[in-house]
């Protein structure tokens, strides 16, 4: 799978959101390609992966395939992509997925499991406090649990930096990657007619 | 048998059971009157956990979708506020979210604080079971009443593929 079959995903999704298809918020991803590229070259068959609603991009590169991510969003459940094989769930509410990341982990180690948990969050979420006790229980228990920090700056249109006058240093830890998106926080820019 | 002795014969059945794990604060050290119906369950089923509600919920949900059956304790109904998101917006969520694939269950055991003989107070005594009812539809709510529901009711949340949170009363715990 390469940047142009993620692209190109998106832009049909973008189609057929103003076409009036998808009668539902969408969160379309772009400029991350590479960064998701490579990252999801570390993520197992097996692992589970936990996602916000910007998740097309993670669905796909995670083995969801093609038409049952699409049939998905067209029946408006982009913000609440899942799947059970390949094992991926997502949230709308900031925060929501770390503590069930966690608690997946927290079943693996204790049944001996190999496989892992890869947990995709905002900047915005990386600054909570939630963030902050599930990294801490995680790391201190040595849990099978990954971060990725995804950086735009921003939560919705709020800028992240300027809210909290400042941001915390990253663990060296935790993936970490920065961009910046041609699509606003939900929609396409454009008007549509439903 | 007696309220109290209802609550430990459940705990101890669940105890049992292989795929249940018991999480919380005061199972494993006293502190709080759920400590002592839980104490007589092997150390290694029982997970003391940080003062984190919230993570607690979603750590239960999460156990649950690896296929553990977690007992999540909370001492007291207040504190059950302290998740709410994790309870009301993702636990009770999950089945409609993801078209009834995935159904995590997870036992919950709360109890509405003791008046008698010490009166816990404002913060620590509240019912809110109506409330909870109201706004939980996919999660079973119980409220324990009487000694001869305490079992069935375990029971029945053990077997069933949802999740269920039981209120006990902590002034029964003496009186009944």
């Amino acid at each position: 799978m390469d940047k142009q079959y993620l692209i190109d995903f998106e832009t049909e999704v973008k189609e057929r959101y103003e076409s009036g298809e998808i009668k539902a918020p969408v969160h379309l991803a772009s400029n991350n390609e590479e960064q998701l590229i490579e990252i999801f070259k570390d993520v197992g068959k097996d692992d589970w992966v936990f996602c916000s609603w910007r998740n097309h991009y993670h669905a796909l590169l995670h083995g969801i395939p093609r038409d049952t991510l699409m049939d998905m969003i067209v029946r408006g459940k982009s913000m609440s992509v899942y799947s059970d094989k390949p094992k991926f769930y997502s949230s709308s509410i900031v925060g929501g997925i770390l503590p069930i990341a966690l608690g997946v982990a927290k079943s693996i180690k204790l049944k001996g499991g190999t496989n892992k948990v890869w947990c995709f969050v905002g900047d915005m979420t990386f600054e909570t406090g939630i963030f902050y006790e599930t990294y801490k229980y995680s790391r201190n228990f040595e849990l099978p649990l990954e971060f990725v920090i995804e950086d735009n700056n921003l939560s919705t249109n709020t800028p992240v930096d300027e809210t909290w006058g400042g941001k915390q240093t990253v663990p060296s830890d935790v993936y970490y990657y920065q961009y910046k998106s041609e699509y606003p926080h939900h929609g396409t820019g454009n008007w549509v007619l439903f | 048998m007696k309220y109290k002795d209802e609550i430990i014969r459940s705990m101890e059945w669940l105890g049992e059971k292989e795929d249940t794990i018991f999480l919380g604060q005061s199972v494993k050290y006293s502190g709080n009157a759920i400590y002592n119906t839980l104490k007589t369950l092997p150390e290694e089923k029982r997970i003391e956990l940080p003062v984190f509600e919230e993570i607690q919920m979603g750590m239960s949900t999460g156990m649950a979708l690896d296929g553990l059956v977690p007992i999540c304790c909370f001492p007291r109904f207040d504190f059950i506020l302290r998740c709410m998101d994790a309870l009301v917006n993702h636990l009770d969520k999950m089945q409609h979210m993801t078209e009834g694939t995935f159904k995590p269950k997870v036992i919950m055991r709360t109890s509405i604080g003791s008046k008698k003989p010490l009166d816990g107070g404002i913060q620590h005594t509240q019912d809110y079971t109506d409330p909870i009812m109201r706004m939980l539809h996919e999660v079973n709510v119980v409220l324990l009443n009487e000694p001869e529901q305490i079992f069935p009711e375990f029971e029945e949340a053990y077997n069933t593929d949802c999740s269920t949170l039981l209120i006990e009363w902590g002034d029964y715990y003496n009186e009944k």
